[in-house]
């Protein structure tokens, strides 16, 4: 039988000396939750990969002048064949060109930026909306719940992609509301917002239904802690865990979106760099300029795939409960 | 140390590392012989065709990505209608398909008889022409003046009544009934009266579907609902095949099938001796739909077909590498241009349109359209091989500084920004420039080229590319929507006369609220004045040459861009004997062709 002595040494880390002379340190909930996520390979391949995708993005201009490439909007008639169809691979153009003669690679990096606006600030606004209705229905319950849930459901009613394609389609030429809505990116982050919410605001909701009959908010509210200060300060802190495994499990689900407006033509216009664009543009000509499809979808495949991954490693390392 | 982990990891990065160099590469290797501008010998262009000695018999498979839009001759007006209405009906006169340039009489007995200075027209009809079932009686004058009538019906609206007949007696305010300029002294005689000697337009107009006859007794009822349900459902027929229908001319689900299929058989009514068309094929299946992409690849690699509408780039260039006797490329077929807004915006400057018209790329256009297999640049608006052409410059075209650069010359467009207003060369206004677009084919493309050449010179541009009826039907041809550029708007010929081009886009009376087809709305009075003059000028020589000093004048003042002189191309299986309607964008002539 082995016994446990508690010890604080000179600078105060709690830890536990055993029989055996080890002593076992104590530690946070972050670095509780870093070493559980850096032993998931896999999600640190992903972190690792969406940060060198955001390094690209932020730094596109600089990524494409360091690789020689011409910018993402240079057109160059001479580099279709007689045709007009566009030419391969080469050693200028590693990805081959489209059918402006413009360089997929550098408009494959470009579009890195549209993907990566669309799915971190349009899930980031969505994710600020849905904590906040989630919060307000689950601690007040009664009226307030009652009226933030059903409108929460009849968002949720929506169809979301034929949403977007009529009010892209709807608003393509001249804009809605007077002009205040046009189209484009702006349009399709909104979109994104609108719509994007709910399912936080549902799971925060519940989350916040249980947190609030816990000991620590009674306690909070014997000491006339008013209900502000209990659901930012005492609350929320609670709530950050699944809210960010949830937030970057939906991240790659409007990055696809995005793509998919942009796909059948509602999204991003030419000739702003987008991928499911690109790959619209590509498919009738796959057959004689599969670079055309291949890199763009590679770059989406890759990005969305990495965003889950890393989903599922936040999820694991937050939450080991789930496992 | 290393790690197991640590060792992995270096293994993993080597590993793309090792992928990307043998990409990289793999890449440095490919050829770049393909991205050449090189010359192609030419494609077969169906000149010199030899339009008999086929073999008969046989059904033709005729695959169409896109539907009819109108089997009605007097509402009519698509280039894939008209192969419908040809092969099923006789106008006055017709050109043979060899032959874009003379007219030959075919309900016409002859040729027509112009009299009283040009004023009035004489045409004398075959006395043993019969409509198909249900009709059955032989066709007479009344049944042509009917048709041409009827195109002033609202019911029915026929767009080129008013253009190429509104000047025959009484026509202005026609609305449906009798016209009085419209005069059938016995069965097979029909004379036109007009207020201007403008019979040669005329003459050309009765080669025009409107002038397919229709029988009042059958077609009246029908064309009291609006719109018409004659050629809807129901119709009769005069030419060699007729749409497969029932015994009361009912065709609706039986011969045609909206966005499905259409089916032509024999018309048993049809007499081979007052036609000068073979009609080889016993039957004409028409399948409505699908990838154009896939259509074609079906059409060069099967047997019995061909395709319709236009094919893809990538099986233009299948069919000339692979398939070089399957595709036939015509010219000379229409033209199509930038639409600038001269009557809204910063786009109503003269300086600011010569400014865009020299910045544009227009080589560019022409490249990633299809290269020179689909057309050459355009210079100006009359098409080669039509009157006029020549006089107003050829291939070249008139000869002003933006007219000049067909891949753009930025300097020379800045020299007319600053001539506009813009001292830096680049405009300074707040206005964004709303450009529409087509999202068909190569459509978003030729936007983007356009945009470029107003990005280059300062503009903000906001582009919206929409399905090409769309783009027309909603947008470019629509007034109020007040869109300032359209980068793709197309113009065939109706008839070889360089009026027929050059009238209904540019002349300003022309304009009307929606279904425009004056996209830029221009209304220039001494263009509009010259119009008038060249339409009355009388003999062919002097009337190219009025033709000419307007399509000099369009480009003088810069009110659009043509950029492509369009080739047509059409391709078709190995054992398809085709013959291309040369007149009529090439298109199939249904009443030639035949199998091998």
């Amino acid at each position: 039988m082995s016994t446990h002595v508690t010890v604080v040494d000179a600078e105060g880390t709690l830890g536990i000396v055993t029989d055996g002379g080890g002593e076992i340190a104590a530690r946070s909930p972050g670095a509780l939750f870093w070493r559980r996520f850096r032993q998931d390979r896999v999600a640190v391949a992903s972190l690792i990969v969406i940060v060198l995708i955001v390094i690209v993005a932020i730094a596109a201009p600089l990524v494409v002048k360091i690789l020689g490439l011409p910018g993402p909007y240079a057109q160059n008639p001479n580099l279709l064949n007689a045709f007009g169809e566009p030419s391969g691979p080469t050693s200028a153009h590693p990805f081959g060109v489209d059918g402006l003669g413009e360089d997929i690679a550098a408009r494959v990096i470009y579009g890195a930026r549209v993907s990566l606006e669309v799915g971190v600030i349009g899930t980031g606004i969505a994710t600020v909306i849905g904590v906040v209705v989630g919060l307000l229905a689950g601690f007040y319950r009664g009226w307030v719940d009652t009226v933030l849930s059903r409108f929460t459901d009849l968002v949720l009613c929506f169809p979301t992609l034929l949403f977007g394609i009529s009010l892209a389609s709807a608003c393509a030429v001249n804009g809605c509301l007077g002009g205040v809505i046009q189209p484009g990116l702006p349009v399709i982050i909104a979109v994104v917002v609108i719509f994007g919410w709910t399912y936080i605001a549902r799971i925060v909701r519940g989350l916040v239904l249980s947190l609030r009959e816990k000991e620590f908010v009674e306690a909070s509210r014997s000491l006339g802690a008013s209900n502000a200060r209990i659901m930012f300060r005492e609350i929320l802190p609670n709530l950050i865990a699944p809210v960010i495994v949830y937030a970057s499990l939906l991240i790659p689900i409007n990055i696809l979106f995005e793509a998919a407006l942009s796909y059948l033509g509602v999204g991003v216009q030419p000739p702003t760099a987008s991928w499911g664009q690109m790959i619209a543009l590509a498919t009738p000509i796959f057959s004689v300029a599969w670079w055309y499809m291949v890199f763009p979808g590679a770059a989406l495949l890759v990005t969305v795939l990495a965003f889950n991954l890393l989903g599922d490693g936040l999820q694991d390392a937050l939450n080991p409960k789930g496992d | 140390m290393s790690t197991p982990i640590r060792r992995r990891a270096i293994v993993a990065v080597g590993a793309m590392l090792a992928i990307a160099a043998a990409w990289f590469a793999f890449a440095a290797s490919q050829s770049t012989s393909t991205a050449t501008g090189a010359s192609l010998k030419p494609a077969l262009t169906g000149a010199g065709e030899n339009l008999y000695n086929g073999k008969k018999g046989g059904t033709l498979t005729v695959y169409d990505s896109e539907d009819f839009l109108h089997l009605d001759p007097g509402e009519s007006y698509f280039v894939l209608d008209y192969e419908v209405m040809f092969a099923t009906q006789m106008p006055l006169f017709e050109y043979k398909p060899n032959n874009s340039t003379t007219l030959s009489p075919m309900l016409a007995s002859g040729p027509a008889v112009i009299s009283n200075g040009g004023k009035t027209v004489t045409v004398h009809i075959k006395p043993n022409v019969h409509f198909s079932p249900p009709v059955n009686r032989a066709v007479t004058t009344a049944d042509v003046a009917y048709a041409i009538e009827r195109g002033a019906n609202p019911n029915v609206a026929n767009p080129y009544f008013a253009p190429y007949f509104g000047d025959i007696v009484g026509a202005a305010k026609a609305t449906g009934g009798p016209i009085s300029g419209i005069v059938t002294p016995n069965s097979t005689t029909i004379i036109f009266h007009l207020t201007a000697p403008t019979a040669d337009l005329l003459v050309n107009a009765l080669s025009l579907p409107l002038s397919m006859p229709v029988p009042k007794s059958y077609a009246a009822p029908l064309d009291a609902k609006k719109p018409t349900q004659y050629g809807t459902s129901q119709e009769v027929f005069t030419g060699p095949y007729m749409l497969k229908s029932d015994a009361t001319g009912k065709f609706l689900g039986i011969g045609y099938n909206p966005g499905k299929n259409a089916i032509l058989v024999r018309n048993p009514n049809w007499n081979p001796s007052t036609d000068w068309q073979p009609a080889y094929l016993n039957q004409i299946n028409i399948n409505i739909g699908g990838s154009s992409e896939v259509i074609g690849q079906q059409v060069l690699k099967g047997s019995d077909s061909v395709q319709n509408d236009t094919p893809t780039n990538t099986n233009v260039e299948l069919a000339y590498t692979s398939y070089y006797n399957q595709l036939v490329a015509v010219p000379g077929s229409g033209d199509h241009y930038v639409a600038l807004n001269n009557a809204h915006g910063i786009l109503k400057n003269v300086n600011v349109r010569r400014a865009l018209y020299a910045a544009l790329d227009r080589a560019e256009m022409v490249k990633v359209a299809g290269g020179t297999i689909v057309g050459q640049v355009a210079t100006h608006f009359i098409t080669p091989g039509a009157a006029g052409y020549a006089q107003s410059g050829g291939d070249a075209g008139p000869k002003v500084p933006w007219n000049e650069h067909p891949s753009g010359d930025l300097a020379l467009a800045q020299s007319y920004m600053k001539a506009a207003g813009y001292p830096s060369g680049k405009y300074t206004g707040s206005q964004v420039i709303k450009l529409v677009g087509s999202n068909n084919g190569n459509g978003p493309e030729q936007s983007a080229i356009l945009k470029n050449a107003f990005t280059a010179l300062g503009f903000n541009v906001h582009v919206a590319n929409v399905d090409q009826s769309a783009m027309y039907g909603k947008y470019c041809g629509v007034v109020a929507a007040e869109i300032d550029a359209c980068p793709e708007v197309g113009w065939q010929r109706d008839f070889a006369d360089p009026q027929s081009i050059l009238y209904v886009p540019f002349y300003g009376p022309a304009i009307v609220p929606t279904n425009n087809s004056n996209w830029g709305q221009v209304n220039d009075p001494a263009i509009n004045a010259a119009m008038v003059k060249a339409a009355d000028t009388v003999g062919s020589a002097a009337s190219a040459a009025a033709w000419a000093k307007v399509d000099d004048m369009l480009v003088q003042q810069a009110v659009a861009i043509p950029w492509i002189f369009d080739t047509q191309p059409n391709i078709e299986s190995a054992n398809v004997r085709g013959i291309n309607a040369l007149w009529n964008v090439g298109s199939w002539d249904y009443a030639f062709t035949s199998l091998k």
